[in-house]
C-alpha cells in the first residue's frame, strides 16, 4: 500500500475553515433577507403609492360635491326644523277652545226670564277641560223650574258639540224681590251655575241608513 | 470546541453565529418596525379615508335628492311658517301687541280695551325653542254680550296664534245694559 502524504493539510484545512466561516455565512444570509425584504418592501410601497393615488382622486371629487352636500345637509335641517314647528303650531292652532262658539250656545239657551249676571270661564292647559261658572237671576212664577230649564237646555246644547258635558246648580236660592216681566208680577231666584266639558267634539250620532223605497 | 449536531464549532465560530443571530434579529425589528409597519399603518389609514369619501359621495346623491324632494314637500309649510313668523313683527312685544289689541277692539265698536302683560315663558317643546309664551290681560270695561262674542270670534279667527284661557263676563254696575268682559290670553310670538 503507497504512503500519500498531503504536505498541504494545513493550508486545505484553512480554505475549508474560512469557506465555513459563519459570520460570512451570517452576512450573506443577512443580506440575502434583506434583499427580500427590501423587494417585498418596495412592492408594498407601489401597493401604498397607488392606494394614495386613489385617495387624492376620491379626495378631488369630494371636495367638488362637498359644498353642494354642506348646503343641502343645512336647508334638509332647516326645512325639518321648519315642518317640525309649524307642526307644532298648527297642534297647538288646532287644540284651542274657540270661545265664541261656546258664547253663542249660551245666548241661544238663555230665555228672556233668565238674566245672565256673569260668565267666568276658564279652560285647562293641556285644552282638555273647560270650566265655566254662569251666575244669574230667573223669573217667573216658579223661578226654580226657570233656572232648570236653562240647565237643562244648557245641558243638552253643549252635549252636541262637547263631551261630558256636566251642568250643575251650585247654588240657587229664592229672592224676596218680586220683579215685572212683560206686565206680570213674577218671583226670583238667584242661580249659580257650574259648567265642566271636554272641549273635544262630541262622538257623531249614527245617521240612520237610508232606505230604499219599495218597488211595487 | 463545541459540538452541535455532529459539527464541530470553535468559540470563535459560535461568537460569529451569535453575532449573526442578533443580527439577523436586529435586521427584523428594525424592518418591521421603522420600514414595514409605518407603510402599512399609513396605507390602512389612507384605505381607511377612501371608504369614508367613498361612502360620502354615495350617500351624497341621496342627501341631496332628499333635499330637493323636502324643498318641494315643505313648500306649504314654509309658507305657512312665514306667516305665522310675520304675526311677530321686530321689537318687544309689550310695545307693539297692546296698541294692536286696542286697535283691533276699536274697529269692531269696543272702545277703552286695554291689553296688559301678565308673563311670559318659554315652551317646554324643543321645537319651539324660538318662540316665547306671552299672557295678556285684556281689559273691556264697556261693551255688550253680542258685541263682545262677535269680537271674540273674530279675534279668534284673526290671530291664530292666541288662545283665550280664561274669560270673565260680568254686568256693568252703573248700567246694566252693558258688561265688563276680561280675557286672558296666550300669544306665542317669535323671539326677535
Amino acid at each position: 500500500m503507497a504512503l500519500q502524504l498531503n504536505l498541504l493539510h494545513e493550508q486545505i484545512a484553512e480554505q475549508r475553515q474560512r469557506q465555513r466561516d459563519p459570520l460570512k455565512l451570517g452576512v450573506m444570509a443577512l443580506s440575502a433577507v434583506g434583499a427580500l425584504m427590501l423587494l417585498f418592501y418596495m412592492f408594498k410601497a407601489y401597493q401604498t403609492l397607488g392606494v394614495k393615488n386613489r385617495l387624492s382622486s376620491v379626495q378631488h371629487d369630494w371636495a367638488k360635491v362637498e359644498p353642494n352636500v354642506t348646503a343641502a345637509q343645512k336647508q334638509s335641517k332647516e326645512l325639518t326644523a321648519i315642518i317640525n314647528t309649524t307642526k307644532v303650531l298648527d297642534t297647538m292652532i288646532d287644540n284651542r277652545f274657540y270661545w265664541a262658539p261656546f258664547l253663542q250656545k249660551i245666548s241661544r239657551c238663555v230665555a228672556p226670564n233668565a238674566q245672565l249676571m256673569g260668565i267666568d270661564g276658564g279652560v285647562s292647559d293641556d285644552n282638555k277641560q273647560v270650566t265655566v261658572t254662569i251666575q244669574g237671576l230667573a223669573a217667573g212664577r216658579e223661578p226654580r223650574a226657570a233656572a232648570e230649564e236653562l240647565r237643562q237646555l244648557l245641558s243638552e246644547q253643549l252635549a252636541d258639540s262637547y263631551r261630558d258635558v256636566k251642568v250643575e246648580f251650585k247654588t240657587l236660592e229664592d229672592l224676596d224681590t218680586i220683579i215685572n216681566v212683560a206686565g206680570a208680577n213674577m218671583a226670583v231666584a238667584r242661580y249659580s251655575l257650574g259648567i265642566t266639558f271636554n272641549p273635544s267634539a262630541a262622538k257623531a250620532s249614527p245617521t240612520p241608513a237610508p232606505t230604499r223605497p219599495s218597488k211595487r | 470546541m463545541i459540538q452541535i449536531n455532529g459539527i464541530k464549532f470553535s468559540k470563535d465560530q459560535i461568537q460569529k453565529l451569535a453575532l449573526s443571530a442578533l443580527g439577523f434579529v436586529a435586521l427584523i425589528y428594525v424592518y418591521f418596525t421603522y420600514f414595514l409597519g409605518p407603510l402599512n399603518k399609513s396605507r390602512a389609514s389612507m384605505e381607511s379615508s377612501i371608504s369614508d369619501l367613498q361612502t360620502k359621495l354615495s350617500t351624497s346623491k341621496s342627501e341631496m335628492t332628499k333635499a330637493s324632494n323636502l324643498q318641494k314637500e315643505a313648500a306649504t309649510a314654509t309658507t305657512r311658517f312665514a306667516a305665522m313668523k310675520n304675526l311677530s313683527p321686530e321689537g318687544a312685544p309689550i310695545a307693539w301687541f297692546p296698541p294692536r289689541m286696542k286697535l283691533f277692539f276699536a274697529n269692531h265698536q269696543i272702545d277703552k280695551a286695554t291689553a296688559r302683560l301678565d308673563g311670559s315663558a318659554p315652551y317646554k317643546e324643543a321645537e319651539l325653542s324660538e318662540w316665547m309664551r306671552y299672557t295678556w290681560m285684556i281689559d273691556l270695561p264697556q261693551t255688550d254680550f253680542i258685541t263682545a262674542a262677535g269680537t271674540i270670534a273674530d279675534l279668534e279667527n284673526t290671530e291664530p296664534l292666541l288662545t283665550i284661557s280664561k274669560i270673565t263676563l260680568k254686568a256693568g254696575t252703573d248700567d246694566p245694559q252693558f258688561q265688563q268682559v276680561t280675557i286672558a290670553a296666550n300669544t306665542a310670538i317669535m323671539k326677535r
